[in-house]
């Protein structure tokens, strides 16, 4: 099965046509992470065209050293992480200029310690993990007021234990991994309440076995890695059935063209299908490379860069 | 179908034309939409404008999108020039047919700062843009770029002009007008998709920036969305609204100092300024009283919090006896509950100690485990207490309550509302009469986790 999945990655560059090549273009940057990496953790990353990627990726780098998702579109923190996770897949971090992606990063810190997603300003936590995931792979933390910028994540924390996009917004799975991850390449994971929080992660297991993102909502691939994650990242993920939610991740497989959807019998793509195998790798399935909860990296790959974030126990 | 690039070209520059013509036939289209239909009809175009709503012919969507995107590449990157007005033009169609092309917006931003547009207009276009995409990030983002734009260009008016009184009038009519707008646009796009993240963030950012701390506009909030939400009850977005505000409201500095009516100027300014409290003193509808002292202001406002604990409160039991099994409403509670346990001891440390810097206190870390540490006993109630208040829910005051109500007895009492106390042993009778009558499994288990909420988080099972 793990071939059909690698399969259907390396084909899905080739065949679209114009229209949704064109409305999927503004998250290219990312959608290239999520083939590559899905594809490193299956064994098959040398299918890929390396070079023109990597020259690609130069193309994208913009004068203030902000990366954008393709060519002529504007630099994200959002894709300038999704360019050096690549650039770590391939070892080769010196093809952009690094000195400025940092000084990129540093400019959108604002004053209350959080991050600005672009030179426009919108605030955001997942803004706050970019600025540092990117930090940590370049080994360059220390160019930050990392106090500050725990300051404000944790000022994000709701009652029950989770995070929203901004302080007063409603817990949401998605923004929880990124502030989990965040507290994890900081060092302050202490500062989360492990048990209350983990509680709340394990509320999002349904009876199917799939996890969703918030209350009464439907279950989700996706969701089901960033709720899994977090829970690896606090310590906790013996708290759900991991079994049952195995069956349901493999339930969202195209057993005949490879790939993973949001949810059984849906329509896969690339970002399911990443959040499939690794929520696997989490799960421990020992076909594929083991997963980095924090970064959504091989752990090889982070082990080459000297990287390692912390889990809690 | 055209063939041609040619053919394609000048196909395209009409339906951009059309669609601008549209909108200026039309000024009031309020919904956008794509019309099923394969083929193209001969000389007809694909643009519809039915009423206030504007379609597009599926068929040309397909090669429109691909046309206009990489045309706005080109110009990006200098390889092609379009001149301010089809910049605007093709960032419009665009826009509306790929709402999440970030570097659209971006285009459009620097159109705006050097005044080719108007502000007004970008509101207008996202808001469109919503009809059809009502979780788009990038509009929604887009939306909160433009309101700080307008906002610092009025408070810059405000700045020149600040012995002008009428100035200031029209200053905030507009901030009354732009939060109307912005509720409206909001509640929308929750209608058209449920538990909609990104348009509930942006009704909470609207409320933290444009209505900081003032309390007429929280409650007028908490009614309007009363309705909403007893026809929502799965959605959580919505319930949480109401719970943030139920936070925001209980804080001392809400309450002591913004009560006036949104339309009053005092909104845009900071909440510590001295305009600010003269204007909660004869404007204000909830603290009354010319001469009164903050002492008294206190009071007055902390029996509207009680009030509002208690009317959250009973909806949320209306609601989960109405409605079993719903999640979201269990989680209501757990939220609301938590912050009146935590209201109920910050305020008794206030009314004892006079200690005002428990402002801080709203977003108080959360402990695991409730240890409440040096805090007033809140929940010793004694076994014949519990069984007491487990026979007759009646409006009594328990024991543990005496110190917060004696406060305000008579104001209360004046106003004829009864209140029911909320205690930990209400809600474990609560809970039991819902596990007495109820056969849901669903509602059962959501009885049951709370419960052991109850006694974890809270503690102390009484
Ligand atoms: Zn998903």
């Amino acid at each position: 099965m793990l071939d059909k999945h690698a399969d259907y990655i390396a084909a899905y560059g080739s065949k679209k046509d114009d229209y949704e090549y064109t409305l999927s273009e503004y998250l290219r940057m990312s959608g290239i992470y999520w083939g590559l990496t899905v594809m490193d953790l299956m064994g098959h990353l040398p299918r890929m065209n390396r070079n023109e990627i990597i020259d690609f990726i130069k193309a994208c780098q913009h004068e203030c050293g902000g990366i954008s998702a393709s060519i002529g579109h504007d630099p994200h923190l959002l894709y300038t992480l999704s360019a050096v996770q690549i650039l770590c897949l391939y070892d080769s971090l010196e093809s952009i200029d690094v000195d400025k992606v940092v000084a990129y990063i540093v400019g959108l810190q604002q004053e209350d310690g959080s991050f600005a997603g672009d030179k426009w300003g919108e605030i955001d936590t997942r803004f706050s993990f970019c600025a540092v995931a990117t930090l940590a792979l370049l080994g360059k933390m220390d160019k930050i007021d990392v106090d500050k910028a725990v300051e404000f994540v944790l000022s994000c924390m709701n009652f029950d234990g989770g995070f929203g996009c901004r302080p007063g917004s409603e817990s949401h799975a998605g923004q929880i991994y990124c502030c989990t991850g965040f507290l994890s390449l900081t060092g302050q994971l202490h500062q989360v309440n492990a048990d209350l929080l983990g509680w709340w992660l394990c509320e999002r297991q349904l009876s199917s076995g799939g996890l969703n993102g918030r209350p009464e909502k439907l279950p989700d691939v996706c969701y089901s890695w960033w709720v899994l994650a977090s829970l690896k990242i606090i310590g906790r993920i013996d708290w759900i059935d991991k079994a049952k939610l195995r069956r349901f991740i493999l339930a969202c497989q195209d057993d005949e063209m490879g790939g993973f959807a949001d949810r059984p019998g849906d329509v896969v793509d690339p970002f399911h299908t990443l959040f499939g195998i690794a929520g696997l790798s989490l799960l421990g399935d020992d076909q594929i490379k083991p997963v980095n909860p924090v970064l959504c990296m091989p752990e090889d790959v982070l082990q080459r860069n000297g990287v390692q974030p912390d889990i809690l126990s | 179908m055209a063939e041609s690039e040619e053919e394609v070209n000048v196909l395209v520059q009409r339906v951009v034309k059309d669609i601008t013509n549209a909108f200026k036939r039309n000024p009031n289209i309020d919904e956008i939409g794509v019309i099923q239909c394969p083929e193209a009809r001969c000389n007809r175009s694909p643009i519809v404008l039915v009423e206030n709503k504007l379609g597009v012919e599926s068929w040309c969507v397909k090669f429109l999108l691909p046309y206009v995107h990489n045309k706005l590449l080109l110009y990006r990157q200098r390889k092609y020039w379009l001149d301010r007005e089809a910049l605007g033009d093709i960032t419009c169609t665009l826009l509306l047919l790929n709402p999440d092309f970030t570097t659209a917006w971006n285009v459009r931003k620097e159109l705006l700062q050097c005044g080719v547009l108007h502000p007004e207009k970008d509101l207008y276009l996202s808001k469109l843009a919503l009809t059809r995409f009502p979780k788009s990030p990038e509009t929604w983002i887009h939306r909160r770029w433009v309101l700080q734009q307008i906002q610092s260009r009025k408070q810059e008016q405000g700045d020149a002009a600040q012995v002008d009184g009428e100035r200031s009038h029209q200053l905030s009519d507009h901030l009354a007008r732009t939060l109307h707008q912005e509720m409206k646009v909001c509640s929308n796009a929750a209608g058209r998709y449920p538990s909609n993240y990104n348009a509930w963030s942006h009704r909470i950012w609207v409320l933290q920036q444009m209505a900081k701390g003032n309390v007429k506009v929280f409650h007028d909030e908490l009614s309007s969305m009363r309705l909403w939400v007893s026809m929502h009850v799965s959605d959580h977005s919505g319930f949480h609204l109401r719970e943030l505000i139920t936070e925001l409201s209980k804080t001392p500095a809400a309450n002591t100092i913004t009560t006036c009516p949104s339309q009053c100027q005092s909104v845009a300014t900071p909440s510590t300024s001295p305009h600010h409290h003269s204007c909660a003193r004869s404007n204000g509808q909830l603290s009354r009283g010319d001469n009164g002292t903050d002492e008294e202001e206190r009071q007055l406002s902390s029996t509207t919090v009680l009030q509002l604990f208690h009317q959250e409160m009973e909806l949320c039991s209306d609601l989960i006896q109405s409605y079993p099994g719903h999640e979201t409403l269990w989680s209501h509670r757990r939220h609301v509950f938590y912050l009146w346990h935590h209201w109920k001891r910050e305020h008794q440390h206030l009314s004892s100690s006079d200690n005002s810097s428990s402002v801080n206190g709203n977003r108080q870390k959360v402990e695991s485990h409730g240890g409440d540490g040096g805090l007033p006993k809140v929940n010793g109630e004694s076994c014949a207490d519990q069984v007491e208040s487990q026979k007759e829910r009646s409006p009594t005051v328990e024991p543990m309550d005496v110190d917060v109500l004696s406060l305000h007895d008579s104001k209360r009492l004046k106003r004829g509302v009864p209140l029911l106390s909320i205690t930990l042993s209400s809600e474990h009778s609560f809970l039991d009469e819902i596990m007495d009558r109820c056969s849901n499994p669903e509602q059962r288990r959501f009885a049951l986790a709370y419960e052991k909420w109850l006694d974890t988080v809270i503690g102390q099972r009484p």
